[in-house]
C-alpha cells in the first residue's frame, strides 16, 4: 500500500521529518518498505542572493561569487553556470548538505576549485529534483527572504510504501493510517468536512439485496446529469502521488474516496442498468460477465454480483463489468457504497484470480460504518467537480449494524503481560486516541468497545497489543534471562543427531544438503524403492520437485554427478535428512537416513606412489567401522549382499545388534554410467534409527597386561572360499589360552591360490609366558588350523 | 696374533676406508650394518669368541672390544663429517613439499548455524524438541489460530497431500505438539526443516530451516522474550549487535513483533544488504495467544509465554556473506569446503 505525505497532511499535521515519520510508523507495526521522494529538496538548501560575481583567475567558464545567505553570513562560491549573476536569488547548499542521489549520497563539502575556495554550492533545478531544467541556476522571486530553507518553498512528495499487516485493513486508507500517526505524534487527525445538499427524493426499487448473508450493506445513491471529464488537477495530483492512473472525474472520485476512506465505491451508468436499478443477488449457474478488464467469465452461485433487471453488471467487490461502466457519454451514476463478506470476495476473487484495490480491501473486511460517510464524501466530490445534482436520497439495504466488541482491560494484566510499568492512566490515554471508546474506569482497569473499523480488536490481548504498540516496544526493559530448566538433555532430540554428525566430519566427510521434494528418476535410482512406495505432492512447483525422496541416495547421485562433471574428483560426502516411504512394510512414513559416499584419490596433495592411492571398497567399510567405534557400538557386522544399488560382488548389508541397519559398497555400473570419472563411487546408506537406538553404552574400564607379549607367525595357503572373517570366526572358537590378537599382516595370490598370514600374540595378564609355553598354544593352534580348516601350512 | 684379531684390523682398516669415503648418509648406514648390524661383523665374531685359546682369550676380548669402538667413532665421525660438510643441507628433507594431510570434514553451514543455535538456547536452559515434516492441518493451523481462509493454506503457497495433510511450512506445530504431550512449564526450542510453495531463486527455497521457541510458565513477559532475544544476538553475532523489536502480525501470538539485528554488513549505517534501513529482519515473534493455549488446554490465566521462530538460512548467509540462497543446496565440494 502507498501513502503519499501531502495526501496524509490533509486530516493530519506531520511536524517531524520524513526519517521521524517512517521510523515512529515502522515502530507502530506500519512496516516502511521503501520511500520514494519526489521533487524534495534536501535540508541545507537555503536561500541567498548573490552580492558580487568575478571570473576566476584559473578557468575561462568558471565564476567567483559572494553569497549572502542572511543572518550576516556570506560565503564565497566558485560556479560554473552562465547565470550567477549578481542581484539573483537563488537556492544554495551549504557545506554538509546531503543530497541522495541513484548514484548514492553526495555530500557538500568545503573544497578548492582551481586553487579557489568554494565553500558551498549554487543549485539548477535538476540539482533539487525539482525539474529537469539543468540551464543555469534556480532563479528565485528577488524578494525572497534569505536564509530560509528552500524545501519550505517548495514542499516535494514523498511516496511511503508502508507493509499493512493482514490484521489491520484499517491502515489500507489515508484516513486510517492517518488516526495512527495522530497518536504517534500527538497531534490531532481530522476528517475534511463532509456535507451535501439534502434530497430526500425516493428511490423504491433502486437496491434490491437478494443475497443478505453475502452483501451486509448495500447504499446506492443517484447523481444526474453529471458532465464527464479530467478530474481537478489535486485529483489527479493525490492519485498520481500514489500510483494510481486519472481516468475521469467520476472515477477518479471513487478512487480517491477509495484510498481516502477506505471504503471501495463503484460508479455505474444509470442509462446501461435495465430498469435502472441493482441486484446484489448469487450468479445463476453459468451466467457470464466480461469485466472491466476485458475477461470473460463463467460464474457460479457461489458468486455474488451485482446485476440489473437482466443481467450481472459487476463482479461484486472485484470488478466492474465492462458496459456499465462510466463513460465520457454518462449523464446519471449510480454510485454504489457496499459491504460484502469478506471470506466470499477473497474466495471468488481467488478462485478467477482477478483481484482490484477493492477486492483487496474486501477480502481484509471493510469498516460497516463508513461506507456511508464514504458515499456522502463521494457525492460531495462528483458534485464538486462533475457538477449535477443529488438524484435521489441514499437508499440503504442492510441487515443491521454489527454490534461493537465490548473488552474489559485488566490494567495488572497489560503490565504483566508486556513487562513495563506503563501507567494506568497511559493506557487509557493510548485506547482513547486511537479512537477507541473507553468506559467504567477504575483503579484496576477500563472497559474498551472497539469500534466497527478495528475488527482485531476481540480480547484483552489485543488490548495489550496495542498498549505495547503505542507506549514502544523499545520501552520493553532488558532483564537477566531466567526460567525454568523444563526436561533433561536426555529428551533432546537433537543431539544425538548433532554428535554423530561431528563424529562423521571427524572422519572426513562434507555434509551436503538437498531438497526433500525429487523427480521420479533421482526417487527410483533407489532400487529399493518401486512407484507404489513414493509419496507424492498433489500440488508440487513442477516435476522436477514432486516426490517426497524416499531415500537420500538419487539427490547424492546428483551431487556427485555434478561435482565431477565440474572436475571435483575427489569427493568425501555425507547427509543425513529426513526420507519418506508410503510402504509400511519397507519403511515408517519419515525416517533420518544417513548416506555416505566415496570416490577418488586419498591423498590428491601428495605426489609419486601415494599420489595414486584410490579409495576402495575398504576405505568406505573402514569410516563405518571407525564411525560405530566413535559411538562406541559395539555388535555390528557386515554381510555380502545382492543389491541393485551396488555392484555386484562389491556390496555388503551393515547389521548392529542383528538389525538391518544398510548397505555400503560399490555403485552399480547402470547409477555411474555416463560420469567422467575412472575412479569408482562407494556409497553407504543407513537407518538412522538403528544406529541410534543401538547401545551406545559407556565401555567399561578393561585391566591390560603389564607382562611382555610373545608374538608367532602362521602363513597358509587357503582353501577355495575360506575368508578373513571364516579365519578369525575359527582361531576365536578354538580358544587358545594367553591368546591376545590375531592379525592378517599378508595376504596375496599366487598361481590361484590364495596365501595368508596372521600375526599371533600371547600375552599372559599374571606372568611373563616361557618360549615353551607359547610354542605349545602356538602349535596346537597350528595343528588345529592344518586338521580342521583344512589350510596348507607354509 | 689369531684370526679374529687379525679379521679385526682388516675390518679396521677397511671401514676407515669406507668411512673417508663415505659422501651420504647412507654410506654410513652401510658401514654400520657392515660391521655393527644384527648380521654383521662383530656379532659374527663375539660367536667365535668361544674357540679362543684361553691364554688368547684376554687379548682378543681387548681387541674385539676396541675394534668395535673405534668403527663406532668412525661412524660418528664420518656422520658428523657429512653434517657439516658444505652443502650438507642438499640431504635434508625438502620442507617445502606438501603434508600428508589429516583430513577432517566441515559441517554444512546451514548445520552450523543450527547447531550454535541450538547450544545457545541449551545454556538457556531449553530443550531441543523436533516434529514430522509431514504434518497436518490441525498442527500447522487450526490450532494455532490461522484463520480458516487464511492464504497460509492456500494450494499456491502450502504443498499438500492427497489425504488433506501438508509439508509444514513452519516449525510452529512443534509447539502444539510439545503442549500437548507436556503439562507446563515447558521451554523448547525445535530447529527443523519447513516447506512454502516458492520457486527456487536467490533467497526463496522450496524447503529451508527454521529454529521455533517456545517458552511457558506462570508470569512469562515480553521482557523475557525481549531478554532472550537480546542474549540470542549477543551470542551469534558478538555484543556490539544491537537488536529492536517491531509490531506485527502472526495468527498464534498477541502481542505479535518482529525481530531485527543491527545490520551485521553495515553495523546498522545503511548498506544494499539492508536496503538502507540498518536493520535486519531475523525473526517473528510474540507473546502465545490465548486461543493456541485453548486449543492445547492450557489456561491462558494462568500460563503466559512466548514464542518465536528464526530462519536459519538467513543467518548462515549474513554470517558467511553467501549471496544466494541457491548456494546452499547446490553441493559443490569448493563451497563446502569453506566453512
Amino acid at each position: 500500500m502507498n501513502i503519499s505525505r501531502n495526501w496524509l497532511s490533509r486530516y493530519v499535521t506531520i511536524d517531524c521529518d520524513l526519517e521521524t515519520l517512517c521510523d515512529k510508523l515502522t515502530m507502530a507495526g506500519i512496516e516502511v518498505e521503501a520511500v520514494e521522494s519526489a521533487g524534495t529538496v534536501p535540508a541545507g538548501v537555503v536561500t541567498g542572493r548573490i552580492l558580487t560575481r568575478k571570473p576566476h583567475p584559473d578557468s575561462d567558464h568558471m565564476s567567483v561569487c559572494t553569497v549572502d545567505i542572511g543572518g550576516g553570513t556570506v560565503l564565497q562560491i566558485v560556479c560554473g553556470a552562465p547565470n550567477c549573476d549578481a542581484g539573483c536569488v537563488v537556492p544554495v547548499a551549504t557545506i554538509g548538505t546531503v543530497f541522495h542521489t541513484p548514484e548514492g549520497d553526495f555530500k557538500i563539502k568545503k573544497s578548492k576549485l582551481r586553487g579557489v575556495e568554494s565553500q558551498g554550492m549554487m543549485c539548477s533545478e535538476k540539482e533539487l529534483g525539482l525539474s529537469e531544467n539543468h540551464e543555469g541556476l534556480m532563479i528565485l522571486d528577488p524578494a525572497t527572504e534569505l536564509g530560509q530553507p528552500v524545501d519550505r518553498l517548495f514542499p516535494g512528495d514523498t511516496r511511503i510504501e508502508i507493509e499493512v499487516t493482514p490484521n489491520r485493513p484499517d491502515w489500507l486508507s489515508m484516513w486510517g493510517v492517518a488516526r495512527d500517526v495522530s497518536c504517534l505524534l500527538g497531534t490531532e487527525a481530522k476528517l475534511p468536512e463532509i456535507t451535501i445538499p439534502a434530497c430526500d427524493k425516493p428511490a423504491p426499487g433502486l437496491v434490491t439485496v437478494e443475497a443478505p448473508d453475502l452483501c451486509t450493506r448495500y447504499i446506492g445513491r443517484l447523481i444526474r446529469n453529471v458532465k464527464i471529464g479530467p478530474s481537478p488537477e489535486w485529483i489527479q495530483k493525490s492519485l498520481e502521488s500514489i500510483g494510481l492512473r486519472p481516468i475521469n472525474n467520476v472515477v477518479d472520485v471513487t478512487n480517491f474516496v477509495m484510498m481516502e476512506l477506505g471504503q471501495p465505491l463503484h460508479a455505474f451508468d444509470l442509462a446501461k442498468l435495465k430498469e435502472g436499478r441493482v441486484i446484489a443477488r448469487r450468479a445463476k449457474s453459468g451466467e457470464k460477465i466480461t469485466t472491466l478488464d476485458g475477461k470473460t467469465l463463467t460464474l457460479e452461485p457461489r458468486h455474488l454480483v451485482i446485476a440489473d433487471a437482466e443481467k450481472p453488471m459487476a463482479l461484486a467487490g472485484v470488478m466492474g463489468g465492462e458496459y456499465s461502466g462510466v463513460t465520457e457519454e454518462t449523464t446519471d451514476v449510480l454510485l454504489e457504497s457496499a459491504v460484502f463478506f469478506s471470506s466470499n470476495i477473497r474466495a471468488t476473487s481467488r478462485e478467477l484470480g482477478i483481484s482490484s484495490d477493492s477486492s483487496y480491501r474486501y477480502e481484509r473486511g471493510v469498516d460497516w460504518d463508513m461506507a456511508e460517510l464514504a458515499s456522502k464524501r463521494a457525492a460531495q466530490l462528483i458534485l464538486e467537480t462533475a457538477g449535477g445534482e443529488l438524484g435521489s436520497e441514499a437508499v440503504d439495504v442492510n441487515t443491521g449494524r454489527p454490534a461493537e466488541k465490548v473488552i474489559p482491560c485488566r490494567f495488572d494484566r497489560v503490565r504483566a503481560l508486556i513487562g513495563t510499568q506503563v501507567s494506568n492512566e497511559r493506557i487509557v490515554e493510548i485506547f482513547r486516541t486511537l479512537h477507541l471508546k473507553v468506559d467504567d474506569v477504575t483503579g484496576s482497569g477500563c472497559v474498551v468497545t472497539a469500534p466497527l473499523f478495528r475488527l482485531d480488536l476481540e480480547r484483552e490481548a489485543d488490548l495489550i497489543e496495542e498498549v505495547a504498540r503505542i507506549d514502544g516496544l523499545d520501552r520493553i526493559p532488558e532483564i537477566a534471562v531466567t526460567g525454568k530448566i523444563c526436561g533433561s538433555i536426555r529428551e533432546d532430540a537433537y543431539l544425538p543427531l548433532e554428535t554423530l554428525r561431528n563424529k562423521i566430519i571427524s572422519l572426513g566427510f562434507y555434509e551436503c544438503l538437498h531438497y526433500s521434494t525429487v523427480n521420479r528418476e533421482s526417487a527410483l535410482s533407489d532400487s529399493r524403492f518401486t512407484e507404489s512406495d513414493l509419496i507424492r505432492l498433489k500440488n508440487p512447483i513442477s516435476q522436477e520437485l514432486a516426490i517426497m525422496r524416499p531415500s537420500l541416495l538419487g539427490e547424492m547421485l546428483g551431487t556427485i554427478e555434478r561435482n565431477i562433471s565440474r572436475r571435483n574428483l575427489t569427493l568425501k560426502l555425507f547427509e543425513t535428512g529426513k526420507a519418506f516411504c508410503r510402504n509400511p512394510e519397507l519403511f515408517p512414513e519419515e525416517r533420518f537416513e544417513l548416506c555416505l559416499a566415496l570416490t577418488g584419490l586419498k591423498h590428491p596433495e601428495q605426489y609419486s606412489e601415494e599420489l595414486k592411492a584410490q579409495y576402495d571398497f575398504f576405505d568406505m567399510k573402514g569410516a563405518l567401522e571407525s564411525l560405530f567405534e566413535l559411538m562406541n557400538t559395539k555388535r555390528y557386522r557386515f554381510v555380502p549382499v545382492e543389491d541393485g544399488r551396488f555392484r555386484k560382488g562389491c556390496a555388503a548389508e551393515i547389521q548392529i545388534e542383528g538389525k538391518k541397519a544398510g548397505a555400503f559398497g560399490e555403485l552399480a555400473p547402470s547409477l555411474v554410467k555416463g560420469w567422467r570419472t575412472t575412479y569408482p563411487v562407494f556409497v553407504a546408506q543407513l537407518d538412522m534409527a538403528v544406529l541410534l537406538a543401538a547401545d551406545h553404552g559407556v565401555g567399561y574400564y578393561v585391566p591390560f597386561s603389564l607382562f611382555p607379549a610373545t608374538s608367532r607367525d602362521v602363513a597358509f595357503v587357503a582353501p577355495t572360499g575360506l575368508t578373513h572373517a571364516d579365519v578369525l570366526e575359527f582361531i576365536r572358537k578354538a580358544k587358545p589360552a594367553d591368546l591376545e590378537s590375531v592379525r592378517l599382516f599378508d595376504i596375496f595370490e599366487k598361481d590361484g591360490r590364495k596365501s595368508m598370514a596372521y600375526q599371533l600374540t600371547f600375552r599372559n595378564r599374571e606372568r611373563t609366558l616361557t618360549d615353551a609355553e607359547v610354542n605349545a598354544r602356538f602349535d596346537k593352534l597350528r595343528e588345529k588350523l592344518k586338521n580342521e580348516l583344512k589350510v596348507e601350512l607354509r | 696374533m689369531n684370526a679374529i684379531i687379525e679379521k679385526i684390523n682388516r675390518a679396521l682398516e677397511e671401514a676407515a676406508a669406507k668411512a673417508a669415503a663415505a659422501s651420504a648418509a647412507d654410506a654410513v648406514e652401510q658401514i654400520r650394518i657392515d660391521y655393527l648390524g644384527r648380521n654383521g661383523l662383530f656379532p659374527a665374531l663375539s660367536k667365535e669368541m668361544g674357540s679362543v685359546a684361553p691364554e688368547e682369550r684376554k687379548e682378543t676380548g681387548r681387541a674385539f672390544n676396541e675394534g668395535r669402538n673405534r668403527i663406532q667413532a668412525m661412524i660418528e665421525e664420518a656422520a658428523a663429517r657429512l653434517a657439516s660438510a658444505p652443502g650438507a643441507a642438499e640431504g635434508a628433507l625438502d620442507l617445502s613439499l606438501p603434508g600428508r594431510r589429516w583430513n577432517c570434514g566441515r559441517k554444512h553451514p546451514v548445520t552450523i548455524v543450527a547447531d550454535e543455535c541450538a547450544e545457545i538456547f541449551r545454556r538457556m536452559g531449553f530443550i531441543v524438541s523436533e516434529g514430522p515434516e509431514i504434518e497436518d492441518i490441525f498442527h500447522n493451523f487450526d490450532a494455532l489460530n490461522t484463520p480458516m481462509d487464511h492464504p497460509s493454506r492456500d494450494p499456491q503457497d502450502t504443498f499438500y497431500f492427497e489425504d488433506g495433510r501438508i509439508l509444514r511450512t513452519q516449525t510452529s506445530p512443534v509447539q502444539i505438539r510439545t503442549m500437548e504431550s507436556h503439562e507446563p512449564p515447558v521451554r523448547i526450542v525445535a530447529p527443523g526443516r519447513v516447506f512454502r510453495r516458492d520457486t527456487p531463486d536467490a533467497t526463496h527455497g522450496m524447503n529451508f530451516h527454521q529454529i521455533e521457541g517456545l517458552y511457558i510458565d506462570k508470569g512469562v513477559s515480553m521482557a523475557d522474550l525481549k531478554s532472550v532475544l537480546r542474549m540470542f544476538a549477543t551470542e551469534m553475532f558478538g555484543p556490539k549487535v544491537k537488536i529492536r523489536l517491531r509490531p506485527h502480525f502472526f495468527p498464534f501470538t498477541e502481542p505479535s513483533v518482529e525481530y531485527d539485528f543491527s545490520c551485521i554488513m553495515c553495523g546498522g549505517k545503511g548498506c544494499p544488504v539492508c536496503k538502507h534501513s540498518g536493520w535486519i529482519e531475523i525473526a517473528g515473534a510474540g507473546m502465545v495467544d490465548p486461543a493456541v493455549f485453548k486449543n492445547v488446554g492450557y489456561d491462558p490465566e494462568i500460563w503466559t509465554g512466548y514464542a518465536f521462530g528464526l530462519g536459519i538460512e538467513r543467518l548462515a548467509m549474513l554470517r558467511y556473506r553467501i549471496p544466494d540462497l541457491r548456494y546452499l543446496y547446490e553441493n559443490d565440494v569448493r563451497f563446502l569446503e569453506q566453512f
